[in-house]
């Protein structure tokens, strides 16, 4: 199939744009931010005979609350996201992680629904969703069902999702009042990268540096995000201080399980995930101590 | 084959092209604006930075048929000589281009920007908003003193600002 030959469809409104997933005998396929399909469609892995194009879907775009979740639309761009007060408020480990998304041009660009579609071991909004225990919408023509982001994600680029769904809503539980989320990244380079290592921290914290409840998850060092439990485990054991902190961040160098490729090494992997925890760790108390 | 219309800096245009075939094809090779280039196509670069409806977006990964009937500012829309607007003319003053390849991405990048903001901005600033545009003759600390050149012109003259 060449580009040249490749049709779009636009559909106006969600139910529409379901009619069109459901139809089959021919090959079609979402695009919305483009950021990672039409890259796809030049490299020749991704050529389907149609678009389906939801980059201006308005009913799908939206940062909303309710009693017990926040609702993100999965069309809301990046950007929209590190601008949005609610999260700023109630989920700022994903508004920090959104923030770390290439640069301002695919922040605007990228939306939320296709970085967790696209389901990279290095995607950097995930580790976030995974500690704010995400629970995702997946909507067909007929049917309708929730997924946690830990279930959907099977393998890299790999998905529960199926030919005719499509992700509708992204369900986080917003962060208490003594809940605090810290996001950090190596890439090669500060803006524009992609993660060599990258890690979600959100602590649930009490007097005296004491940690009640804690989640951590890394990117880039296993085929998907990964929870790291027993580094998760540690982190009430006391207050966190130097001791403690060293101590987990030597876990976190076993429990990672990297491999080598283009962008790093495992062992550099597993040296960085170890000290970008031990600083993340070191930021989120300052930032808890200092708010 | 599809008709596609947008409005590309500030005038309706229609061009009949794949629908899939990028916006940076259709301003350079339809429309013959060949200020926004291609480098690397995959938007890392952001020398085919445009702006659409004043959001900075790479147009090398948005299809023609996704910008239909959107606003579209491409460096040509920005400004022309003789009317250039004054990050144009802070570019030229402070000689913040060598090759001048990426040059109209970066401008297209800080005009986004400099409408954002009424400060002068500080350059750690500059360098989140122009983080997703490389240059790979001067350095940076042009383009960033030619950004505060123009921000410092701005504030000290908010009518001159079309």
């Amino acid at each position: 199939m060449l580009v040249s030959e490749i049709d779009m469809i636009t559909p106006s409104s969600l139910s529409e744009c379901l009619t069109q997933l459901s139809k089959e005998g021919r090959k079609h396929r979402l695009i919305a931010g483009g950021t990672d399909a039409v890259v796809r469609m030049k490299e020749g892995k991704w050529r389907p005979e149609i678009w389906i194009n939801i980059k201006n879907l308005k009913e799908l775009r939206y940062i909303e609350e309710s009693k017990d979740f926040i609702h993100i639309g999965p069309l809301a761009t990046h950007t929209d996201i590190t601008h949005s007060p609610l999260l700023q408020r109630k989920a700022d480990v994903l508004v920090d992680a959104a923030g770390e998304v290439g640069a301002t041009q695919m922040q605007k660009m990228g939306t939320i629904g296709g970085n967790i579609g696209t389901a990279s071991p290095a995607g950097d909004t995930l580790p976030a969703l995974y500690v704010l225990g995400a629970l995702l919408e997946l909507t067909s023509l007929k049917n309708k069902r929730i997924v946690p982001i830990q279930e959907f994600i099977i393998g890299p680029g790999r998905t529960v999702l199926k030919e005719n769904e499509m992700i509708t809503k992204i369900l986080i539980k917003p962060q208490r009042q003594n809940e605090k989320g810290i996001f950090q990244k190596l890439g090669p380079r500060k803006a524009q990268s992609i993660s060599i290592v990258n890690v979600a921290i959100s602590l649930t914290m009490d007097q005296d540096r004491k940690c009640v409840e804690g989640k951590i998850a890394f990117g880039s060092v296993a085929p998907t995000i990964i929870r790291a439990r027993k580094c998760e485990s540690m982190l009430t054991l006391g207050p966190l201080n130097d001791e403690l902190i060293q101590n987990i961040a030597k876990i976190a160098w076993k429990e990672v399980m990297p491999i080598s490729d283009g962008r790093a090494t495992a062992a550099y992997r597993r040296d960085m995930a170890s000290a970008l925890l031990e600083r993340g760790l070191y930021r989120l108390i300052r930032r808890w101590e200092n708010q | 084959m599809k008709s596609i219309h947008f409005i590309v800096n500030g005038k309706e245009r229609t061009v009949v092209c794949p629908p899939a075939k990028t916006l940076l094809d259709v301003l350079r090779e339809d429309l013959g604006l060949t200020a926004s280039k291609e480098c690397c196509g995959k938007g890392e670069c952001g020398s085919c930075s445009v702006l659409i409806n004043k959001e900075v977006v790479c147009s090398c990964l948005v299809l023609a048929g996704q910008a239909e009937n959107q606003v579209i500012t491409t460096c040509e829309g920005v400004g022309l000589s003789p009317n250039l607007d004054v990050i144009q003319e802070s570019f030229i003053a402070e000689g913040a281009t060598q090759c001048g390849y990426c040059t109209p991405g970066i401008i297209v990048s800080a005009k986004a920007f400099l409408d954002e903001i009424d400060t002068v901005p500080s350059v750690d600033e500059i360098k989140t908003a122009l983080g997703g545009n490389l240059c790979r003759c001067t350095g940076y600390t042009k383009i960033i003193k030619a950004v505060q050149t123009a921000a410092t012109k701005k504030i000290s003259k908010p009518e001159t600002i079309g």
